[in-house]
């Protein structure tokens, strides 16, 4: 390394300092407190400080609710993002081939996107209305009782997180679609590839990266899933829709149990962290077969 | 500035803490406050819904008799829930942001013994909690002293269709078995699909926590038995609860109340749809407005017991004013609190459909000539019972309404619910004893 290079190397340390030292006040240093939170007894409220180790997490291990919680979560976001990407993709393979009206679809699909999870929450509230929601009209005014039957509210939550995110799977496919090439088409087509040979030789192949980066981020927001079940059913009925967010909230803020909650957080966070890094090595995989 | 904030030891704990603080004093010196001398009180409280919001006059009023303080009134969130998160991390994070503070009654014994709270008894005159009701003067007492001014006043009540009842010449019923066989006279008559019998709040929430102990009053148990004892009558308990699934079994109750709160039930009850209902007295105005479907036809009476002469009490809600420990003008945000919850004040508050706390105001005739069904209401209030009074209702309520969510839809038997509640708060509680 020539002293030129040397200078240079400082120089850029120096200018990533700043950052580096913002990242760790705001992600490091709160991460460490609640894993530190997450080992004691602590009940502010009552003065309660106690160092307990690991006897949250022991708890949990056996708690009922816990693992109700870990099992909603699990299949909410195993669905959902299942749901999403294959869907996402037809309608942006539907929306390339359409010549009119792919505006006004866009707009559409963004203003599902762009509406807060609350809204949406509350605008599907109505939609569920057991005898006046236009579902159950569609539905030949069936009575089905969408939140409060155990066996279709964790449904309920899924189509209406399904009708909210699947547009940003649709956009970053899109966004795909439009830089393949036309030239590929017509080689392929000289060769004398079908329709279905084309889509699952070319189209599917090229789009795979995109798909995964896109199902990165939906899993990773799925797998912390809050607002739309908070509003829609409370975790309820007989918490069928209770996620590990909602159990780490409803006992940091409504029972007031610090350590208890953060130990449910940091276990949240682990589980984060364990599926993006699944994911990431899967895109490495592809990032170098590609 | 330095001298202030060391006042709050916990601010000054952690690093980051110290950091947020040097930052606020150097935000401090920038700028100087607008007017000198005179004191600025900060009023928390959940906005008022409706066409009429009584509480900015009551406030210019309140500025104008106290020459020197102005007061900012800030709203808090929607739902009970967020507005304790709120409070939760502002004033445990030792916030000096607000002076008066609308308090949901169940929340009283909780923030004292978090020490958020100040203890009013000293500015109070020894007969002044008199004129309350007996029961919300209660639930602003803890361990023998005073901590909050009660502020308005709810009872759950049961409204039925007098056109209905009328029809079929049904009193109002007095218990359980009258109202269910109420509702399959009337269901057979009417012929109506849409008609269902009883509505009432099911769904995974506070709601139905309230409904269930409703049921256990009823019942002649309760959730905390004199020594705190938890669930101390369980077989009467788990009858509460089975009858409350076998309302739906039946068809009484439609199956969707299992996700009703109080909003849900009490649109269909408003646009007609359903012969009786559970809630609170804030319903009444909504029948009685103008377009309402069933304007002129809604009774109200007490929630049927088990046996005649029994009426079941209602559980009573509501709010108080307290004021936060951190305040730096305990007097005048006193003041303000004893002003806000004046029978003057109140009289104001009662055309929001805010129900008074003082009892005289039920036999006002200047308020009497708006809401006829005002002494009515009283007797309804003054027979209600406050939930469970304890620093750790919100512990007991948010670990058991899951556990009566599973008994309405039937995954649970109310043994099973019961033991299970039991043994989780025994968890949560011994060690916070």
């Amino acid at each position: 390394m020539t002293a030129r290079e040397r200078r240079s190397r400082r120089h850029g340390l120096l200018l990533l300092a700043p950052a580096l030292t913002m990242l760790g006040l705001l992600t490091a240093y709160p991460g460490l407190y609640v894993l530190w939170l997450s080992l004691q007894h602590r009940v502010p409220v009552f003065g309660i400080t106690e160092f307990i180790g690991f006897g949250h997490y022991v708890f949990l291990g056996q708690d009922p609710r816990f693992w109700s919680a870990a099992r909603t979560t699990g299949l909410f976001t195993v669905v959902s993002v299942l749901v999403e990407v294959v869907l996402g993709v037809l309608l942006a393979l539907a929306l390339r081939a359409q010549r009119r009206g792919r505006g006004l679809g866009f707009s559409l699909l963004l203003l599902a996107w762009a509406m807060p999870a609350v809204v949406t929450a509350k605008l599907f509230e109505w939609l569920y209305h057991p005898s006046a929601g236009l579902i159950n009209v569609l539905l030949a005014h069936r009575t089905l009782n969408w939140l409060g039957d155990p066996g279709l509210a964790l449904p309920a939550v899924i189509m209406a997180d399904v009708w909210r995110t699947m547009p940003f799977v649709v956009i970053l496919a899109h966004a795909r679609l439009l830089t393949i090439p036309t030239e590929i088409y017509e080689a392929a087509q000289v060769d004398g590839a079908g329709r279905l040979a084309t889509l699952r030789h070319i189209t599917l192949p090229l789009l795979s990266q995109i798909v995964l980066i896109a199902a990165l981020f939906r899993t990773l927001d799925a797998l912390r899933a809050f607002d739309i079940m908070y509003v829609l059913t409370g975790g309820g009925p007989a918490n069928t829709t209770e996620t590990l967010t909602i159990y780490a909230y409803r006992s940091l803020f409504q029972m007031l149990q610090l350590g208890f909650g953060s130990a449910i957080g940091v276990i949240v966070f682990g589980l984060v962290m364990a599926v993006a890094w699944m994911y990431l090595r899967l895109l490495w995989r592809e990032g170098l077969a590609a | 500035m330095l001298v202030r904030i060391a006042q709050y030891p916990s601010v000054t704990s952690s690093p980051l803490a110290l950091l947020l603080a040097a930052t606020l004093i150097l935000g401090g010196c920038a700028g100087e406050s607008p007017d000198r001398g005179a004191i600025t009180l900060v009023f928390k409280h959940a906005r008022i819904l409706g066409p009429v919001d009584p509480i900015p006059p009551l406030l210019r009023e309140f500025e104008a008799r106290h020459p020197g303080v102005r007061v900012k009134s800030e709203s808090l969130p929607w739902t009970s829930d967020e507005q304790h998160q709120f409070y939760a991390i502002n004033l445990e994070g030792a916030s000096p942001g607000f002076d008066v503070m609308m308090l949901d009654v169940i929340w009283v014994p909780e923030f004292v013994r978090a020490g958020w709270l100040l203890d009013l008894s000293p500015f109070l005159d020894p007969t002044e909690m008199a004129a309350y009701f007996p029961s919300a003067a209660a639930s602003a007492t803890y361990a023998g002293r005073v901590w909050g001014l009660p502020w308005n006043m709810n009872a759950g009540m049961l409204y039925y269709r007098v056109d209905l009842l009328t029809r079929y010449r049904f009193r109002p019923p007095e218990t359980w078995n009258e109202l269910i066989s109420q509702v399959k006279r009337i269901q057979a008559g009417e012929r109506d699909p849409k008609l269902e019998g009883y509505l009432w709040q099911g769904k995974q929430y506070e709601g139905l926590v309230v409904n269930v102990l409703e049921a256990f009053w009823a019942s002649g148990t309760d959730l905390l038995g004199a020594d705190d004892r938890l669930f101390p009558d369980p077989d009467h308990a788990a009858e509460a609860l089975a009858f409350l699934r076998g309302l739906i079994e039946a068809g009484i109750s439609p199956r969707w109340v299992t996700a009703a709160d109080e909003e849900l039930s009490r649109r269909a009850f408003g646009d007609g749809h359903a012969i009786f209902l559970r809630n609170w007295p804030y319903a009444l105005d909504l029948f009685e407005a103008p377009d309402s479907p069933v304007r002129g036809k809604v009774g109200i009476a007490p929630l049927p017991g088990r046996t005649r002469s029994a009426a079941a009490p209602g559980s009573t809600g509501g709010s108080h004013l307290g004021i936060s420990r951190r305040s730096a003008h305990p007097a005048a945000a006193f003041a303000l609190a004893r002003f806000l919850t004046s029978a003057h004040a109140q009289r104001e508050m009662s055309k929001a459909a805010l129900y008074p706390t003082h009892e005289a105001l039920y036999h006002d005739p200047d308020l009497i000539r708006h809401r006829p069904m005002l002494p009515r209401i009283h007797e309804l209030m003054l027979a209600g019972r406050p939930r469970p009074v304890t620093p750790h209702y919100l512990v007991l309520s948010t670990t058991l309404q899951p556990e009566f969510s599973a008994v309405l839809v039937g995954i649970k038997s109310p043994r099973r619910a019961i033991d299970d509640g039991r043994r989780r708060l025994e968890h949560f509680l011994v060690s916070s004893r």
